[in-house]
């Protein structure tokens, strides 16, 4: 089995960051998925020694840059979804694949809630429930790359 | 299955509470509490400025990268555009140019004799604002505000507060900038408030974004207000911001009830919010007027403040003409001919 290489993890966070920088029109921001937190996500669950907590902040804090709002806030919502889903990483190999992809959405809505009371803390007020859409197609992405062969932690010694 | 489970275990190098160093929990709470000191410095003291000035300008790279697909594909666009659009367009925009160079000619005349009645006036100059035409690099990514990011920046010496327009009226201001790029923020964005003033009657409101719909509001105004549905609203241009006389919106609905002693009114912007690629962004200079003005109104004793420069010229006259006689944009050209039409129509 091979081990999985740290440029890797690197990569794939640096390709998730340009998608989070492509110009995306007003249209299809609204469904554009969180990209940043499902690569996270995934090296969270796939390779744990790699991408730690510390990680997840480090990313948040470039994300939060990128969204040009307060310092901190992508960064510590990263922090708490991906500390929810280290503690409960070991018990991903007995999950089905159903109850996988309802892991991975609840933490994807973590995040996203409490991004929503950081925001209600600086006075923006909430943009109704087409807010909660980036999750949805999150987790229809992450269904779209298990199914085209994607390993995210589960059986992993079929490769 | 236990096969299964036993050889995941194995694939992995080491065990995985070997290598994992502080426990989750000591994880989190340091980042925690880091985040939430971050973000406590960066909402409250303003040393963080700086640094994301300078981490900016280090993702400009990246930026490029993530733009280079639209830009490729708006470029082939271009490109491939067919012969007979270019010519329809071409002959439009030959009979828009001399429209507009009627229009000029107007203008020249008309600034001409406005510098000499303000000359006999002994007021202030007009002041020439300096513009920079910029293209929108993208909305904001942020779907709580209404942002749009325009590829000029500080090395193109745009400073935060100018007020950026397109070809038909006020967008937004300038909100932070960055070398290479800078943050509009819109007129809908509910933060964002604008000084206006109807063009029917000049009485002079705030309107203030809404937020979430493309629309605008104008609270705080009495319920026997004189507005009705269509009235178009400029800049009053007495914030020393915007220039005086650009279209804002126009009121789309008004509203009274009983309970409430306050109308309530919704505007849409007339400036295509949404759809405009190509910004104008007009500052004003502040640090020249205020050098030059100083003498002339301690003479007149008065306090040197934008509301009363820009009421100074009027002080003698009916106040309510006041976008005909503040600085006449000689880089914007409709807004310019509303406001001389309005001094007509009041006149």
């Amino acid at each position: 089995m091979h081990k999985i290489k740290i440029q890797s993890v690197y990569l794939s966070l640096l390709l998730a960051y340009i998608c989070i920088l492509f110009p995306w029109s007003n249209f299809v921001l609204s469904f554009r998925p969180d990209f940043m937190l499902l690569v996270i996500l995934f090296w969270l669950l796939r390779a744990p020694n790699l991408c730690s907590v510390g990680t997840a902040w480090f990313m948040g804090l470039w994300v939060d840059l990128a969204m040009g709002g307060i310092f901190g806030q992508y960064a510590l919502a990263y922090t708490i979804t991906a500390f929810f889903a280290v503690i409960y990483q070991r018990r991903l190999v007995l999950f089905s694949k159903t109850q996988q992809l309802v892991y991975v959405f609840s933490l994807l809505i973590l995040a996203q809630i409490i991004l929503l009371i950081l925001k209600a803390f600086s006075g923006h007020q909430f943009i109704g429930w087409s807010y909660f859409i980036p999750s949805v197609s999150g987790v229809l992405l992450w269904q779209l790359a298990v199914s085209l062969g994607l390993n995210t932690g589960r059986h992993s010694h079929g490769q | 299955m236990m096969r299964g489970i036993h050889q995941n275990f194995d694939q992995q190098p080491a065990p995985a509470f070997f290598v994992r160093g502080p426990s989750p929990l000591a994880r989190l709470t340091f980042f925690t509490a880091l985040s939430l000191a971050l973000m406590a410095t960066d909402s409250r003291l303003q040393y963080l400025n700086d640094m994301r000035q300078n981490l900016v300008s280090l993702l400009h790279p990246l930026q490029v990268i993530a733009n280079a697909p639209s830009d490729l594909y708006a470029l082939s666009d271009e490109y491939f555009s067919t012969h007979h659009h270019l010519l329809a367009e071409n002959a439009q925009l030959k009979k828009q140019a001399l429209k507009q160079a009627a229009d000029l000619q107007k203008l020249n005349l008309l600034s001409l004799e406005n510098d000499n009645l303000r000359n006999l006036l002994q007021a202030q100059q007009a002041l020439t604002e300096a513009s920079t035409l910029a293209e929108i690099e993208h909305v904001g990514r942020d779907a709580f505000t209404k942002k749009v990011v325009v590829n000029r920046g500080t090395n193109h010496l745009i400073v935060t507060g100018a007020a950026a327009v397109d070809a038909t009226g006020v967008i937004g201001q300038v909100t932070r900038t960055y070398p290479a790029t800078s943050e509009v923020t819109l007129i809908t964005d509910k933060s964002l408030a604008i000084p206006v003033q109807v063009e029917r009657n000049g009485l002079r409101a705030i309107a203030f974004g809404h937020g979430r719909d493309n629309t605008l509001e104008l609270p705080y105004l009495p319920a026997n207000v004189d507005i009705q549905v269509g009235d178009k609203l400029v800049t009053s241009g007495i914030d020393g911001i915007y220039p005086a006389g650009l279209a804002v919106a126009s009121v789309f609905e008004m509203k009274t009830s009983p309970d409430s002693p306050f109308a309530h009114i919704i505007c849409l912007p007339t400036a295509g919010i949404e759809n405009s690629r190509q910004v104008l962004l007009v500052s004003i200079p502040k640090a020249k007027p205020s050098t030059e003005l100083k003498p002339a109104l301690n003479q007149a004793g008065k306090i040197p403040s934008p509301a009363e420069k820009a009421n100074v010229p009027v002080a003698s006259e009916n106040t309510a003409q006041t976008p005909s006689q503040t600085a006449a944009p000689s880089t914007v050209k409709k807004p310019t001919a509303q406001e001389t039409r309005s001094g007509h129509a009041q006149n």
